[in-house]
């Protein structure tokens, strides 16, 4: 085709003045503050997102938002869009530990904080704040909770274990800390099948069918993630392992994440321990971490290691302790709030 | 109804849209749109992405696909990073590394596109089903052999099984190495397609397979160079994506599929072989990266930026179908 000069020239033309139009153009006023995950793949980040970006708004700050779809060079990118929009402070979900320092580096050299929720990066000379679970731990207690329960019931147990996604230091400090425990137990729990979930759920109840296909006696199993519950409760019914506690068939059962789910299994007894994030802590706690580096109450040069990690202690929820300690579970306030949402309606 | 037909036809359509989108985002963006820091973010987000669009560019010449680029990506980033990290790398401590790994991640592109080349051309097998089979296979190849790797030298790293602490030397290409290594790989494809015999071949082959066959030329070995290239390709946005995060990494890229093939499309690029060029690869290239960044800026969730692509590259699509008939019917 033939364009001519008169076209292209009032093409450019027109182009340049909105261009210049926009220049002139200028914010809102209000601080933005960007949100970034790698997917709202499972209850518990679409919980915690929503009292991230909740939070973020009830204390007068503009939210930005994107998703990478675990993409970390996605992420680098859209952390670089972020920084151009001229946001003060970044909240972020990563999926690579060690992927995402060059986007602190980033954020660093343009002076805008950064503050990971529940994953926290690899070390590195980085300066940056993570809000962090103490994945391992709870696991310990939760799984122990597990050989407790089955110390009780006596015999012995073949194990199964359903692993998230390995670029993943939580899925990885999950998988230690069920091992830690099992091992110390050799003699009464063997582990027949460690089952990669890729946290992806298509992935997890191919693996756990053909587990329980391959090793028809597993009798004790434990996923890396709550999310991953109606997948696991579809494969146990088919091959006929779904019973609750005090039938001679249960399976010993342990998730971690601590969801609506879970208190739903636990309080029709067909879980038997539940690791549990205290994810509105770990949101609270973010969302303060932002705000203090930006106000310069929080000031990462007294730190001689980064990230700086700010705890969740987290606990393990089980039968014996549900009563007592689930008013901490977030699962349980979800359920609670719908339970009392549904009385509203009906009355 | 003329000039429509004539703008439809045009090369440069999508060149003009994408000042004019560049230029109603500067409206309803404002000045961060505009910023120079803005501006060299568009170019690093795009650089790598032409790289590889311009390697399933020569595929699509040949009325072919290569599903398999992300896989290249993802597997040459552990090879490479396995050789020369400086913490836990085969050739840690070793002049030889850091060039090593950068010969090893170009040899790995090359290889798998030669055996995608190899089963189309000479197995007669569906472009579609043999890339899908290379990606899923070195996809999960990578992610195995990225884990076994940090389990068995480094069994105390518990936070990841990405490889990480690579040479200073690598990380500075993408500071000071990208631009140049872009520009030499759109030059020599350019030459490649408009000035060597190659070129002519591969249009030609594109164009009608048999047709070439009995003119007596080289279809198979035709077929198989490009999907050579576009594994070299491949391998060299792999060098760059690596550079950049610093770290070798399984997932590396993993979502560039639609964003490589959608680039490659928009650009004018026939699905249908026989037509494509590196300056409609750079203007879909552009196009796409400006539609991801604003939408981006604009926060926007990510399901509407995928669906905004996903419908961009469908209208490409069917661009390309009402091209290739008004071609036809103004022939006939």
């Amino acid at each position: 085709m033939n364009i001519t000069r008169r076209d292209f020239t009032f093409g450019t033309l027109v182009a340049a003045a909105c261009t210049a139009t926009g220049c002139q153009r200028s914010g809102s006023g209000r601080d933005t503050i960007a949100v970034l995950f790698d997917g709202l793949y499972s209850p518990f980040w679409v919980a915690g997102h929503d009292a991230i970006v909740d939070s973020l708004k009830a204390r007068g700050f503009d939210v930005a938002e994107a998703m990478s779809a675990q993409d970390d060079e996605k992420q680098l990118s859209q952390v670089k869009t972020m920084l151009a929009k001229g946001v003060k402070g970044i909240i972020m979900v990563h999926t690579d530990s060690k992927a995402v320092h060059q986007a602190i580096r980033e954020a660093n050299r343009m002076g805008v904080p950064m503050v990971h929720f529940n994953r926290a990066p690899a070390e590195s000379d980085y300066p940056s704040v993570a809000i962090q679970a103490d994945n391992r731990r709870i696991t310990n207690e939760a799984v122990q909770s597990m050989v407790d329960v089955a110390k009780e019931r006596g015999g012995k147990y073949k194990a199964a274990v359903l692993i998230g996604k390995l670029g993943d230091q939580n899925a990885i400090a999950r998988r230690d800390g069920f091992l830690d425990v099992v091992d110390q137990h050799k003699e009464m729990i063997e582990v027949v099948s460690r089952i990669p979930t890729d946290w992806n759920e298509d992935v997890a109840f191919k693996g756990l069918t053909n587990a329980l296909s391959a090793h028809p006696d597993i009798n004790f199993i434990f996923t890396s993630s709550d999310f991953l519950f109606p997948q696991i409760m579809q494969a146990m019914k088919s091959a006929d392992k779904w019973y609750p506690i005090g039938d001679k068939r249960h399976v010993i059962f342990g998730g971690f994440d601590g969801d609506r789910t879970a208190y739903e299994l636990i309080e029709t007894k067909f879980l038997d321990a539940d690791g549990v994030q205290e994810l509105q802590l770990e949101a609270k706690l973010c969302v303060q971490a932002v705000v203090d580096l930006i106000s310069g109450v929080l000031d990462l040069s007294q730190f001689d290691k980064f990230p700086h990690v700010i705890p969740d202690p987290g606990f393990a929820i089980h039968q014996g302790n549900v009563n007592d300690v689930r008013e901490r579970m977030w699962g349980y306030q979800l359920w609670k709030q719908d339970q009392t949402e549904s009385l509203a309606a009906k009355s | 109804m003329k000039r429509l037909k004539h703008l439809l036809l045009s090369e440069y359509l999508i060149c003009f849209v994408c000042v004019g989108y560049f230029a109603v985002m500067a409206l309803v963006l404002g000045s961060p749109w505009v910023s120079r820091y803005n501006l060299e973010n568009l170019l690093a987000a795009l650089l790598p992405l032409l790289v590889l669009a311009i390697g399933q560019m020569f595929v699509m010449i040949t009325a072919g696909i290569d599903l398999s680029v992300t896989a290249v990506i993802a597997f040459a980033s552990v090879v490479g990073a396995s050789l020369m990290s400086q913490e836990i790398g085969l050739l840690a401590g070793s002049s030889y590394g850091f060039p090593v790994a950068l010969a090893a991640m170009l040899l790995v592109g090359t290889s798998i596109g030669a055996l995608n080349g190899f089963a189309v051309a000479f197995a007669r097998m569906p472009p579609f089903v043999v890339t899908l089979s290379t990606l899923t296979f070195f996809a999960g190849l990578a992610t195995w052999y990225s884990a076994w790797f940090v389990d068995r030298y480094s069994p105390n790293d518990e936070q990841s099984s990405s490889i990480g602490d690579l040479p200073d030397a690598f990380t500075a290409i993408w500071d000071d190495w990208t631009l140049p290594i872009v520009a030499t790989v759109a030059i020599a494809s350019y030459l490649l397609l408009s000035k060597s015999v190659l070129g002519h071949w591969l249009y030609a082959v594109g164009t009608n397979p048999k047709a070439s066959r009995v003119s007596g030329l080289p279809v198979r070995s035709t077929i198989l160079s490009a999907y050579l290239i576009c594994g070299l390709c491949a391998a060299i946005a792999s060098i760059l994506y690596t550079s950049q995060l610093a770290t070798g990494y399984a997932e590396l890229a993993a979502t560039k599929s639609l964003d490589v093939i959608g680039a490659t499309v928009i650009g004018g690029t026939s699905l249908f072989g026989g037509k494509g060029k590196v300056q409609w690869v750079l203007f879909g290239v552009v196009f796409l990266v400006l539609i991801d960044s604003s939408l981006s800026m604009l926060s926007l969730p990510s399901n509407v930026v995928e669906i905004c692509k996903g419908a961009v590259i469908l209208v490409a699509a069917v661009l390309d179908a009402t091209r290739n008939r008004i071609r036809l019917t103004q022939a006939l």
